[in-house]
């Protein structure tokens, strides 16, 4: 009786151990992708992604802890990736819609 | 009972995997594409379906308390904000992208009515 | 109540004096003295034109890079004298730190009677099962109070830089002449703005659950407020700034966080009186555990958490807009 319980407990250990250097790996190939990829819109799908894969790191490290107040951390992580994604999207859209509005005038003035 | 608990870790664990299957599609597939509105498809997969059965295997694992009901209130978030998200980006790509007669075709609504025509004709 | 009377009538009384005096088109109590109006100061042509070739002639010296001598000066000196002032900071902050102690040997300075004492008695004294808390809020928290009058002047250093004031035209209308990347940026999105129907109320419910269980677990004033102030930008991006501004414009904000700091000042003000000494207070601590309980520190984390939610949505607001 004793050793299954023990049995299980180790189970559980080296399950969560497992994921979580699988899930460390992945976020270093976001990591990669995200300097790799050519266009603004790849970086930000790139953080996004990185985002949800350490929510899932943060919610394996609760579980295994036996900590629960690290969900919390989890939510306001999910939130914080929402708002930068928004954030950033608006932002870059204002900027580059400027910068060709400009460009546009100058041309005008030159012919 | 050992073989209650025993059962529950072979479903969480199944579950967790399955979730981490997902994951590594998503990468594989961001890697093999080659423009960013194709790379999305992969990208919002993890999103959702792998944010939300590695974490359902983590509910089981961990029994109904308030943390589960915390784990769970994150994939409803995540429910919402991930197609959120996504729409933005692809409108910041259809925005900004100078060359798009390279990467995709544009139609006009009436145009994909009268294909639709005449398929059915 | 208020009715016109004729002009004639209006001439005699002293109020149309007064007015006149104060035009300058007649001196009411000197007598028939007519003052005339200065007139406008017009320059002809040639001084303006000359005046333009000197405004030419100085702008293409100072804007003349290449052959400016002080540019070119403070250029060479430049490079010269950061990488001198980084060896300096580097070799100061090695010196400082060979002089510490070694990490984690028992007779270390930190390692004294004032740690154990809050592990020891933190949860009889304060009554906060989360002992963070505990210290940041009772026996610190006069520390607090400065940490929270820092994020107030950094506000106010942000009004005074980034705002801009609000054009006039002659009918007293605003006129908004924006030069920013604002008015090019996306604005009533559809779909951003059903998820955040849906998405931001939850967002300020947590925010003030995690500010509510402060003294229970982790969170506390600063980390909830920074919640609430997140949901308010995701909000402002939603709706934009002509929602926003029916509920929370600057006077809000300066009503808000005065009103918070005052009500820490004078909540904790018996312990600064008696020179932060902790002696009883009258308020009861409670069980630990429950919501009502530790004292004073639940109302501390509610202040501190206000003052941090306006901080947030109006550095953003600031850097964003330039004002309300």
């Amino acid at each position: 009786m004793q050793t299954g319980i023990q049995a299980l407990d180790y189970a559980y250990r080296y399950l969560f151990i497992a994921v979580l250097i699988a899930l460390a790996i992945m976020v270093i190939l976001c990591l990669i992708y995200a300097i790799k990829g050519p266009r603004i819109a790849d970086r930000i799908v790139a953080t996004n992604m990185m985002g949800t894969i350490v929510m899932v790191i943060i919610a394996i490290l609760a579980v295994m802890l036996n900590e629960g107040y690290l969900v919390d951390i989890c939510i306001i992580y999910a939130m914080i990736s929402f708002l930068a994604v928004i954030v950033l999207t608006k932002v870059y859209m204002g900027v580059y819609r400027e910068k060709n509005e400009k460009e546009n005038k100058g041309e005008e003035k030159l012919s | 009972m050992e073989i209650v608990e025993w059962l529950r870790f072979i479903v969480g664990a199944a579950l967790m995997i399955c979730g981490l299957i997902i994951f590594i599609i998503e990468i594989v597939g961001v890697f093999r594409f080659k423009y960013v509105l194709n790379r999305m498809h992969a990208a919002a997969m993890g999103d959702t379906l792998g944010i939300g059965l590695s974490l359902l295997g983590l509910i089981i694992i961990s029994g109904l308390n308030f943390t589960s009901f915390k784990l769970l209130c994150v994939i409803v978030f995540l429910w919402f904000s991930s197609p959120t998200s996504s729409h933005l980006i692809a409108r910041l790509e259809v925005a900004t992208d100078e060359e798009r007669e390279k990467h995709y075709e544009i139609k006009a609504l009436d145009d994909i009515k009268n294909e639709k025509e005449n398929k059915g004709n | 109540m208020s009715r016109k009377i004729p002009d004639s009538e209006y001439e005699k009384t002293l109020s149309y004096k007064l007015k006149s005096w104060l035009d300058g088109t007649k001196d009411a109590f000197v007598g028939t003295v007519e003052m005339k109006p200065q007139p406008d100061f017009c320059e002809d042509e040639e001084t303006l034109i000359k005046r333009e070739k000197e405004k030419k002639q100085r702008k293409e010296r100072v804007y003349d890079i290449a052959n400016n001598i002080e540019i070119n000066i403070f250029k060479k000196f430049y490079s010269v004298f950061c990488v001198a002032f980084c060896l300096f900071l580097v070799t100061m902050l090695l010196i400082a730190v060979s002089y510490l102690p070694s990490y984690g040997h028992p007779e270390n300075p930190v390692n004294n009677e004032v740690s154990e004492r809050y592990i020891e008695s933190g949860l009889q004294e304060t009554g906060a099962v989360n002992i963070v808390t505990g210290m940041i809020l009772d026996y610190r928290a006069f520390d607090t109070l400065g940490e929270s009058h820092v994020l107030f002047i950094a506000t106010c250093t942000v009004l005074i830089l980034l705002r801009r004031d609000r054009k006039k035209d002659e009918w007293g209308n605003d006129i908004d002449i924006e030069v920013n990347d604002r008015i090019y940026e996306p604005k009533n999105d559809l779909i951003l703005q059903t998820a955040a129907r849906v998405l931001v109320p939850p967002i300020i419910i947590f925010g003030i659950y995690v500010i509510l269980g402060g003294h229970l677990g982790p969170g506390g004033g600063f980390s909830g407020g920074a919640i609430i102030g997140a949901g308010l930008i995701l909000y402002l991006n939603a709706f934009g700034f002509k929602k926003t501004e029916r509920f929370f414009k600057e006077k809000t904000y300066k009503i808000m966080s005065v009103c918070a700091l005052g009500c820490y000042c004078l909540a904790k003000s018996y312990s600064f009186y008696t020179g932060a000494n902790h002696i009883e207070s009258v308020i009861p601590l409670g069980t630990p555990g429950a919501i009502l309980s530790s004292g004073l520190i639940l109302i501390l984390n509610i202040c501190v958490g206000i003052v941090v939610a306006g901080t947030m949505y109006t550095f953003y607001v600031m850097f964003r807009k330039g004002g309300y």
